[in-house]
């Protein structure tokens, strides 16, 4: 009974999941026929031509713009959460509706929007010339800018949920304790909220930075195609190059790139909490 | 007494909250805008939407998005369902694995996940198209529906079915009369959430979509490559709206237990 409860889950994840993932790795070791398909055989050459500098600069674009946007969001995503823990509950729950829906809101809708808002001539445009900051049609777009504010507001609300979970339990009365105990600002933040919200903190930052890696639909569509991420990389192997042994080469670095980070943000959240306990 | 610098925070929320609505808002007024340059304001106009009424390459994907999300959903619901009643009766190492090996695509990143998928697709010789499409969105939709089903699951009174066992009913009846009522409304915001993902899904869609099987991202991002269009506003805006409406479906209270976990207090 038990069995058959779980077969159909277990056999999505086996057979949709974790054996398709290890023909991935085997296909990165195997040689590509004169058509890019799979032919067998044994090699590290797909590994090598990874090394090209072309594809190191992508590795590294991607871990820059993955790196930053990161920051951006747990600063941002802490901000709103504790601006959201410390409003009255009433008040709480309609502000977590407000975030809920740009949160759910297509992602290609999202991202088409800023191409209205940084457009020559368009709002933002207008405004900068409104207030003197610019004079006449601005060309923002595409550009690595645009691609990365693209980035910030797909993620941001990914990076609050997490981060106000954390937060949202604490009693106000905790920070006003901090405060009357003669703590300032600072030390409220850093010695007593902070570290409730490093779980949360952890959680978001894991949430943002391994899926901007494999984005590739905004640095196309707001960044022109030029500065590409891994996810780009890895959609132009398989669909434009058609080279699939080098197109699993790069999954596959993308998922040691996954583990890698994941091991890193575990250990710096335990440094943090080494030295604040 | 409050500090400046709380001043100074709130006020840089409030900017973050509007940051977050502003592109949205700026589509949805843009899908009124009677020029053909989709961001100068020409006047008031509805034609975009009747144009959008027109298109029917764009109707067409949707019909394969809708049919897509509709099938995967369903799936995906179901086998989150049994998952949850098989769970509950494993205990320790197995239960750890599995439940390990459920929430794997969660972290994993998805364009590998679509990546795998067409390798093991090619490997069968399997033709790309509407049901490689919905075992694709199985596989991204699953972990959600196994998230909320699972915690409803969890928290339900075992006593209940177990007194409609001792009063007489199998098994079959004691599922079919008292936990499938319990778990209605965590099911239909499990089904409601797949079939957003699903609907909205472009990464997974881009492997696994075949020759006739184009789904509405996939549609409207080739579009977007050749430029934004107050017709694509159009429809972002009817996307938008369809949100709304899926979240009015879900429910607040839902909602928030599948975001930010249960209520602590």
């Amino acid at each position: 009974m038990t069995t058959a409860l779980l077969a159909p889950a277990g056999l999505t994840v086996v057979g949709l999941v974790l054996v398709p993932l290890l023909l991935v790795v085997r296909n990165s070791f195997a040689s590509a026929d004169s058509y890019g398909g799979i032919q067998g055989g044994f090699t590290l050459a797909n590994y090598q031509d990874l090394l090209d500098p072309i594809y190191l600069k992508v590795f590294g674009y991607s871990l820059g713009m993955a790196g930053l946007n990161t920051m951006v969001c747990l600063v941002l995503g802490y901000v709103v959460s504790y601006y959201l823990a410390s409003r009255p509950p009433q008040r709480q729950m309609l502000l977590l509706l407000l975030i809920i829906l740009p949160f759910w809101t297509d992602f290609l809708v999202r991202t088409f929007a800023w191409i209205n808002l940084l457009s020559p001539g368009g709002p933002v445009n207008s405004l900068t010339d409104a207030i003197g900051f610019t004079d006449g049609p601005s060309q923002w777009i595409p550009s690595q800018g645009a691609s990365f504010i693209g980035l910030v507001y797909a993620f941001l609300p990914t990076a609050i949920f997490p981060i106000y979970a954390s937060l949202r339990g604490v009693d106000n009365s905790l920070g006003e304790a901090a405060r009357d105990l003669g703590c300032g600002w600072w030390r409220v933040h850093s010695r007593v909220l902070l570290p409730i919200a490093r779980p949360g903190m952890l959680a978001a930052a894991l949430l943002t930075f391994i899926p901007t890696l494999g984005v590739f639909v905004i640095p196309v569509l707001l960044g022109g195609g030029r500065d590409q991420l891994v996810g780009n990389l890895i959609v132009t192997l398989y669909t434009e190059f058609r080279n699939q042994p080098m197109g699993a080469a790069a999954s596959v670095v993308l998922l040691l790139l996954m583990v890698a980070s994941m091991a890193v943000f575990g250990l710096a959240a335990r440094r943090l909490r080494r030295k604040t306990a | 007494m409050k500090h400046a610098l709380d001043t100074v925070t709130a006020w840089l929320a409030r900017g973050v909250i509007a940051f977050l609505y502003i592109p949205i808002i700026v589509v949805v007024v843009l899908s009124f805008n009677d020029s053909e340059i989709t961001y100068k304001w020409d006047g008031f106009s509805t034609r975009w939407y009747g144009k959008l009424a027109d298109n029917t390459e764009l109707l067409a994907a949707l019909q394969v998005s809708a049919e897509v999300a509709l099938i995967s959903a369903t799936l995906a619901t179901a086998c989150g369902l049994l998952a949850a009643m098989g769970m509950a009766r494993l205990r320790g190492k197995g239960k750890a694995i599995f439940s390990g090996g459920l929430f794997l695509p969660l972290i994993i990143p998805e364009i590998v996940l679509g990546v795998a998928l067409l390798s093991v697709f090619g490997a069968m010789s399997a033709d790309l198209g509407m049901t490689t499409l919905v075992l694709g969105h199985l596989v991204v939709t699953l972990p959600y529906a196994a998230l909320i089903v699972l915690g409803a699951y969890n928290a339900l009174d075992s006593s209940l079915p177990e007194a409609a066992t001792d009063l007489g009913c199998n098994a079959w009846q004691a599922f079919r009369r008292v936990t499938l009522p319990l778990l209605r409304q965590p099911l239909l915001a499990a089904w409601l959430l797949c079939f957003t993902i699903s609907f909205g899904n472009i990464v997974m869609s881009t492997f696994t979509n075949g020759v006739g099987s184009t789904t509405l991202p996939l549609r409207v991002y080739s579009m977007l490559k050749g430029g934004l269009t107050p017709e694509i506003n159009a429809l972002g805006t009817l996307l938008v709206l369809f949100t709304l409406l899926i979240i009015l479906g879900v429910g607040l209270r839902q909602m928030r237990r599948v975001l930010v976990g249960a209520d602590r207090s």
